[in-house]
């Protein structure tokens, strides 16, 4: 144990290098920087936004129009009475976006019971992700005016009715049904629920998974390149505890690197999102349909996650006992990136439960598999299948320290390596 | 009086399809300087990597101190030391942690352990580059810190694969001597050298190998005149070739 620990020291200090660390900190540093700008651009999207108004027809509805867009959010700027053909510029030259063209005749031609006229024009000037709330705009314009004139034209033409009410003569109430449990709530509250507690968990596993195999990789790799593996291999050390010390570091540091992930891409979501990502109608949606995780689920779902480290760590072993440079660990490290990536992207985009059988039996033979549909059969009451699906994992990683430690017991580590180089030396010779 | 500490009985290693070692023995007495000297890729380095427990023999038997290196190799590892080739450092690492790193795996006593950090100290003597990361050392200075590693821990067995490579002719000289008195002071030292002269002057009996087999052995004096030969040297070029 005492060994353990001094070698578990070492292999830390080994990894926190400030080239390991360096990067990593840049990344999290990039996430919270984008997404604390992101937000910024997006509270400034939401604030009062300046429209431009050019009336020329000057008639009573006409000029309700701007009460209606400022009881929507807008600012209107009167843009005084120009000609179509001067609306872009005179939008360009006051730094507006969205500009609106109240011809002449709108009133009457909406009292002779015709479609009244119109115009609209928007200046772009980016396609980034923030300027995309330009059609947000748009459309909140067009829904104001449209409602505010609608109204008038009910009211004229029905006294005494309430517009809404005919404008909208049903009430939906949506139920939902997940599992056992039924509810009367929004079904996007219910996506945007699941979503929102484990749109992070497949994303944040998958950096860990890459992170901590190529460290342990490298690690391995470097021992053989710097030519302290020799000696580290005739020093008084199980096999065992260092492959161990090896797993725990990179374990460790993993973790930790994910924790920091976690919190810039929270970071990142909240600007993207406003913190807010669905409307539950007031209902508590979570209780209502029994979506919360029970503590047994939580200790379920970190198990998998666990053993799902675990076995990438000790597949990386495996791998890295076959580098004998640091510089091969990026390609030796592939299959697991493979194994990894398609669990990963095919639990974000299909239902595997309902893809065909070969599909499936695919996806349920990779051991990353359970860990990334952990928390969503969690949540649709899945336990047997998730905790099979553990069991799973554990007999694959019981295998893989096996190998592990066979190999770092033999001669292979010392002898076995891949040199891609020497091969096609060969053959040429 | 002085015990057997190594016994090398009819050893053989293969690689795959090539026979690198083809049955050797010998035995190692405490007290005693053994080398292995002979051409390039005669078996040396894989004899001696057999005997520090990091490769597997596929044939033959080898004890330490009574101990079988391939039944128990981790009571081996216990009681031997040893200094690659070509072997490096933690390159992150200073030199001091380097030695304290070893020390911290072999002793748990602090004041056994501090103990040998100064042996360590003192044969590496790299003063105050001591405190630089060892990625920053010359090639004779990083032979010197593993050099140091390996004696510090006081080991029953010290296997050298070619100590001094590397080394200027000062420090070559420091060596040898580091390496004489550590003999004298009753431990065993197996070790390989292409530098027949550091054979003579530190070996008490040396063994020839030829492409795997040990074809001439005895103390250098008696290695010399069986081959009516000035040097070693004579001797390995006519036993060799
Ligand atoms: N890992 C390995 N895989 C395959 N063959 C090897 C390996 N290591 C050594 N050999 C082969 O075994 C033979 C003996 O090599 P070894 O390193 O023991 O020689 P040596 O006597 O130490 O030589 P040198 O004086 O050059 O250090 C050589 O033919 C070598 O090519
Ligand atoms: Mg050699």
């Amino acid at each position: 144990m005492r060994r353990f620990m001094v070698l578990l020291r070492k292999e830390l200090r080994e990894l926190m290098t400030p080239q390991m660390l360096v990067p990593f900190a840049i990344a999290i540093l990039m996430f919270a920087l984008l997404g604390s700008i992101i937000s910024g651009e997006e509270k400034k999207a939401q604030g009062r936004q300046d429209i431009g108004l050019v009336d020329m027809d000057g008639s009573a509805t006409s000029l309700a129009l701007p009460d209606a867009l400022d009881q929507a959010g807008f600012h209107v700027v009167d843009l005084g009475e120009i000609d179509t053909a001067s609306v872009t510029e005179e939008l360009r030259k006051r730094d507006l976006a969205i500009g609106l063209y109240v011809p002449v005749g709108f009133e009457q031609q909406l009292e002779s019971g015709e479609l009244a006229d119109v115009q609209t024009y928007a200046v772009v000037r980016s396609f980034s992700l923030t300027a995309l709330s330009q059609t947000d705009t748009l459309k909140g314009v067009l829904s104001a005016v449209g409602g505010s004139v609608s109204d008038q034209v009910i009211a004229d033409a029905i006294p005494g009715s309430d517009p809404e009410t005919l404008k909208r003569p049903l009430a939906f109430t949506e139920h939902v049904a997940v599992g056992s449990l039924e509810a009367a709530v929004p079904l996007d509250a219910v996506y945007g629920l699941i979503q929102q507690q484990t749109l992070f968990i497949p994303v944040i596993l998958f950096i860990v998974i890459i992170f901590a195999a190529q460290m342990i990789a490298t690690t391995i790799a470097s021992e053989k390149e710097n030519k302290t593996l020799e000696t580290l291999l005739a020093s008084p050390i199980g096999r065992g505890s260092l492959i161990m010390a090896k797993m725990v570091a990179a374990g460790l540091v993993a973790l930790a690197s994910a924790a920091a992930y976690m919190a810039g891409l929270s970071y990142y979501f909240q600007g993207l999102t406003g913190g807010e990502m669905f409307d539950s109608g007031g209902v508590d949606v979570s209780t209502a349909l029994g979506l919360r995780l029970a503590a047994t689920d939580w200790i379920l779902l970190g198990v998998a996650l666990f053993l799902a480290i675990l076995i990438a760590l000790a597949m990386a072993v495996i791998l890295g006992a076959f580098a004998d440079s640091v510089k091969a660990v990026q390609s030796l490290l592939t299959p697991l990136i493979i194994l990894t990536l398609i669990p990963y992207f095919l639990s974000m985009l299909i239902d595997i439960e309902s893809a065909s059988p070969l599909l499936r039996a695919i996806v349920f033979a990779i051991p990353f598999s359970n860990a990334f549909t952990a928390a969503p059969n969690l949540f649709l009451g899945n336990q047997t299948r998730v905790l099979l699906g553990a069991g799973y994992q554990l007999l694959w990683l019981i295998a893989l320290v096996y190998v592990a430690a066979r190999i770092f017991s033999s001669d292979r580590i010392l002898t076995m390596k891949l040199d891609f180089r020497r091969k096609k030396r060969a053959r040429v010779a | 009086m002085s015990e057997e500490v190594l016994e090398v009985v009819g050893l053989r290693k293969k690689y795959g399809q090539l026979e690198a070692v083809q049955g050797i023995d010998f035995r190692v007495r405490s007290g005693e300087v053994f080398a292995l000297i002979g051409p390039n890729g005669a078996g040396k380095t894989t004899t001696l990597r057999v005997v520090a427990t990091i490769l597997r023999a596929s044939a033959g038997v080898v004890h330490i101190a009574g101990i079988d290196v391939a039944r128990e190799p981790d009571r081996a590892r216990e009681i031997i030391s040893y200094l690659p080739e070509e072997a490096g450092a933690y390159k992150n690492m200073s030199g001091e942690k380097y030695l304290r790193f070893v020390a911290d795996l072999f002793y748990s006593e602090a004041k056994t352990r501090d103990a040998a950090l100064a042996r360590g100290r003192e044969i590496a003597g790299l003063d105050e580059r001591l405190d630089d990361k060892s990625g920053s050392y010359s090639k004779g200075m990083t032979r010197k810190l593993l050099l140091a590693r390996t004696l510090m821990t006081e080991p029953k067995l010290a296997i050298l694969d070619e100590p001094t490579s590397g080394l200027d002719v000062l420090n070559a000289l420091e060596v040898r001597d580091i390496v004489k008195q550590y003999a004298a002071a009753g431990a065993a030292v197996l070790l390989s050298s292409h530098n027949m002269l550091e054979i003579e002057y530190l070996s008490d009996r040396v063994a020839l190998i030829h492409e795997g087999r040990i074809v001439e052995a005895g103390t250098p004096a008696e290695l010399k005149e069986k081959h009516g030969a000035v040097t070693l040297e004579d001797v390995f070029r006519e036993v060799a070739s």
